[in-house]
């Protein structure tokens, strides 16, 4: 056998492709895919994490409460602080019932107040906080009652009035943030349905010789579709490979700003998604390749030698 | 006679029309019929409408009115969908080849059966056995772009037989080789109609037509007329 058996065999297998890859055009496609793939990890990056940081608030704030003591006289405020607590304990779906000490109260007033000048017989309220169920947060008003009637001065805060203003905020943002993902993917999809529309004319001759040997439409929308399947992940992946290194960086800045910026960091299902992006794109880019060139042949005489 | 697969017409054209843009009228009523086996040469002078009658069979174009029957179905009531299939069975050869110059000649020709999904093993020596009888065995791996025009129309000529259809449309086959080579395309031609292969050759070389003594398909004003081979005389003529 000759030297170059080898790769006559290779190109009588029928592996060449019949609609030839753009080359320079097929590149610069890549990168427009792979810049939208990093825009759309960005937003997925963000949505995931507002969700993540309605879930905390949601489930830290909703799930305690905090019923304050007032009165004229320390006293009387302890004694109220004991009956509040009773009470509190008596009540079924309450946990973790903790007095908080004078020593954190007055921690609490120290940014107004400065440290050392507060008068030791100033009679500070007290709080008492307790984890709640679900159950029980879902009607405390039984608790609220009992309270206001039994101690004189007590409260029962549940957070609800600023807390749900917070999560509606986060939820508003988190679908900002989708429907940032949403418009960036549907970007991707027409920028696709351009280039696959070019690339039809572009190849006219060829499709036309198609047409020609009794190749039906959709032969020839694989054909076209499938370049743009491989155009899609390769793109998307280098997209998301930079979001997810962009939104680790951004991790650790947070991270090291030591509370001053609000915490962020990636988790597994975050990752994963940003692993769902080439994909999604590549499957996008194929079927939007495919419906365009479809649109543009069916029902046409068009293409036809 | 009913049942005689040769007497069964391939093509018929009854008072067929075609009109350009609503106003170039360049088929004016064409009437005639084709059936396997027949051999015919379609002439007329440049501009007549030969191109566009075979465009009319292969279903490129559509006829302004009057009826096309093509292997039997009515092409104006034929879905666009079912055209690839009507395709299939009908081999084009074009005088500029239109061949896909990033393909080699092999690649070129078992085109048709990769359209079909065929695995290239059950292809693979048909279409080298017909590069060799087309005499290029020796190019098998050569892209277009680098076959001579005689060439590049036999690589045509291969493509458009591989699929084994009932009729071959051949537009001016021979008008960009050289006479020795275009003799030599019209043998072959010739030699796959006395398989049973219908052919039509769309051409204006006279002496071409009056070489291979086939019955001629006359298009003029719009019209088609049948007549007998030219005799030798006759094409000495001044050529249409």
């Amino acid at each position: 056998m000759s030297a170059d058996a080898e790769p006559l065999a290779e190109v009588r297998s029928g592996k060449t492709a019949i609609i030839p890859e753009n080359g320079v055009s097929g590149a610069s496609l890549a990168l427009v895919i792979g810049v939208l793939a990093f825009l759309a990890g960005i937003a997925l990056t963000g949505f995931f994490a507002v969700d993540a940081a309605v879930s905390n608030w949601s489930g830290e704030l909703t799930g305690s409460v905090t019923v304050q003591v007032r009165g004229m006289t320390a006293e009387e405020i302890a004694s109220g602080a004991d009956d509040a607590e009773a009470i509190l304990l008596d009540t079924e779906g309450l946990s973790e019932i903790r007095r908080v000490p004078r020593s954190e109260a007055e921690e609490l007033l120290e940014p107004w107040i400065g440290e050392g000048n507060l008068p030791q017989d100033l009679p500070l309220p007290v709080l008492i906080t307790a984890d709640v169920s679900p159950e029980l947060r879902a009607d405390l008003s039984g608790l609220r009652t009992a309270l206001s009637d039994k101690v004189e001065g007590a409260s029962l805060n549940d957070h609800s009035a600023w807390t749900d203003q917070l999560i509606a905020s986060a939820r508003r943002i988190r679908a900002l943030t989708f429907f940032a993902f949403v418009l960036v993917v549907l970007a991707a999809s027409s920028v696709i349905v351009f280039a696959a529309r070019a690339g039809l004319a572009a190849h006219r001759n060829i499709v036309e010789v198609l047409h020609l040997v009794g190749a039906t439409d959709g032969f020839i929308a694989r054909q076209i579709g499938n370049r743009y399947l491989t155009l899609g992940l390769v793109g998307g992946a280098g997209g998301a490979l930079v979001a997810w290194l962009s939104t680790k960086s951004l991790a650790m800045v947070t991270r090291d700003a030591g509370g001053f910026l609000p915490a962020f960091s990636i988790d597994a299902k975050t990752a994963l998604w940003l692993v769902v992006i080439p994909l999604l794109l590549g499957g996008l880019s194929t079927i939007s390749a495919r419906i365009a060139v479809l649109r543009a042949l069916r029902g046409k005489d068009a293409y036809v030698a | 006679m009913v049942n005689d697969p040769t007497s069964q017409a391939i093509v018929t054209f009854d008072d067929v029309h075609l009109t350009y843009d609503g106003a170039r009228e360049v088929l004016r009523g064409c009437d005639f019929t084709l059936r396997h086996g027949d051999f015919r040469f379609l002439t007329g002078p440049s501009g007549a409408g030969k191109t566009s009658l075979l465009k009319l069979i292969y279903a490129a174009h559509r006829q302004s009115s009057g009826r096309v029957e093509v292997f039997g179905h009515d092409l104006a009531e034929m879905p666009t969908a079912d055209m690839p299939k009507l395709r299939r069975r009908i081999g084009v050869v074009f005088q500029e080849f239109r061949l896909l110059d990033h393909l080699t000649a092999f690649e070129n020709v078992a085109l048709p059966m990769r359209v079909l999904g065929i695995s290239p093993n059950s292809y693979r020596d048909d279409v080298v056995e017909l590069l060799s009888w087309v005499g290029l065995a020796h190019r098998i791996d050569a892209p277009p772009t680098v076959l001579s025009g005689g060439e590049k129309q036999r690589v045509a000529l291969a493509r458009a037989l591989v699929s084994k259809p009932d009729l071959i449309l051949a537009d001016e086959p021979t008008g960009n080789v050289d006479p020795v080579m275009g003799e030599k395309i019209m043998r072959l031609l010739l030699e796959l109609n006395r398989l049973g292969t219908a052919v039509i050759v769309a051409t204006h070389d006279l002496g071409l037509v009056r070489g291979l003594k086939q019955p001629i398909l006359r298009l003029k004003d719009g019209k088609t007329n049948l007549h007998a081979p030219i005799p030798d005389e006759a094409a000495k003529e001044p050529a249409e």
